[in-house]
């Protein structure tokens, strides 16, 4: 599976929602993940859960909650952990590596 | 002592070398095909030179120094070492300018019309496992940097000699005891070293681009089987990005033409210890 995300202004209007960066290029094969980030020039090695996650992401904008609960049906974890924990710290990680962007609000219809 | 320039084809390069050493002018025609050498070009990519040391010292114990378009980058080496000075400079003039291409820091083999390239930390065996692969049946594209051209993902042949270092120099002489060895240069920054001409036809087939067939990172292992496991493509693209020269440059489009050379490519590990068992490991794998 191969890449770059194209979201819909109908993704893009729920709040809480993460999304790819635009700048972020990725394959995807088996159960890992390569991506490349314009906005660094970082290549990066997703597996396991991250390259769950990341690949969740390039299908399509999703809330940490959504992810979570999709986890729970999908995935188990080796740790002790919950899945929202492991979600928040995943998502947190994407997000510093400017992998992934939280989706804003957009303006709305004009009146 | 007077200076001399030679025109020298590299692959798809022609370097002009200006240097009054003619010892290390003589070793190079050993190495390469005279129709390699021209006495004149209209166009050089690379103007180096290797020139004796500044000052007294070059009285009392000679050196030389590599210049390329007249600058010096490197240290003056001892002139026992010039020979080698001169191949890690034009190495050295490649991956600074050549930026057409995607420089990967890596060997590259080619059979039956395809390509393995074998990326590998220095003391990872890649030029041991070229040195011998190429003297069962391989064609050399490149012993140290493959070059792969952003248009197709081919790689781009630069068969030159290879670089062979201490124990490795031996094994190759008696591996090999038709191929045309260097000098040994003592005492440099990699032990002893020695150059080992490229075969004849790998040099005749330098026109011949080839697509990447295989991904392979060698590791050397004293009395370890030959073994192929296969690797993982993303981690293994990562690793290459790594090895690149020039990856950085190329951005997205760089990390497109990895992308795409490793979904045609398999990608393994491959520990060896013992050259004829590599070559017929490889062999296999070229022939499945």
């Amino acid at each position: 599976m191969t890449g770059t995300l194209n979201l819909s202004h109908e993704d893009a209007i729920e709040a809480g929602t993460w999304r790819l960066s635009p700048l972020v290029r990725w394959r995807l094969w088996q159960d890992e993940a390569v991506a490349y980030n314009d906005h660094t020039g970082d290549t990066h090695h997703f597996a396991d859960f991250a390259a769950w996650v990341f690949a969740r992401l390039c299908q399509k904008p999703e809330s940490a909650a959504g992810l979570a609960q999709a986890a729970k049906t999908s995935v188990e974890l080796r740790s002790s952990e919950t899945h929202d924990a492991v979600i928040g710290r995943t998502l947190d990680l994407l997000w510093r590596l400017r992998i992934i962007e939280k989706v804003q609000p957009g303006p709305g219809p004009a009146r | 002592m007077s200076d001399r320039t030679v025109y020298l084809r590299l692959g798809p390069f022609t370097a002009s070398l200006t240097t009054p050493f003619e010892k290390v002018v003589e070793q190079l025609k050993r190495l390469y095909p005279a129709s390699f050498f021209k006495p004149s070009a209209e166009f050089a990519d690379f103007h180096v030179a290797l020139l004796p040391g500044k000052g007294l010292r070059r009285h009392v114990r000679p050196q030389a120094r590599f210049l390329i378009d007249g600058v010096e980058h490197f240290k003056p080496l001892p002139l026992s070492q010039a020979l080698p000075l001169v191949e890690w400079g034009l190495n050295y003039a490649i991956a600074g300018l050549a930026h057409q291409y995607l420089i990967v820091h890596a060997a590259a083999i080619e059979k039956n019309g395809k390509v393995a390239i074998f990326p590998g930390a220095p003391g990872a065996g890649k030029s041991t496992l070229t040195a011998g692969l190429i003297h069962r049946g391989w064609r050399l594209l490149s012993d140290e940097l493959a070059l792969i051209r952003r248009q197709d993902g081919k790689v781009v042949p630069l068969a030159r000699p290879v670089n062979l270092k201490n124990q490795s120099i031996d094994l190759m002489r008696r591996f090999a005891p038709a191929a045309v060895f260097s000098d040994d240069a003592h005492d440099t920054a990699k032990g002893t070293v020695a150059l080992m001409r490229a075969p004849e036809e790998s040099l005749a087939r330098i026109d011949e681009h080839a697509p990447p067939g295989w991904i392979v990172f060698p590791q050397w292992r004293k009395g370890a089987p030959a073994r192929l496991e296969n690797f993982s493509r993303p981690a293994g693209l990562v690793e290459i990005a790594h090895n690149a020269m020039n990856y950085s440059l190329h951005g997205a489009q760089g990390f497109e033409l990895l992308a795409g050379i490793f979904a045609d490519s398999g990608c393994y590990r491959f520990t060896y210890g013992d050259l004829n068992e590599a070559a017929s490991a490889m062999n296999a794998l070229a022939a499945a």
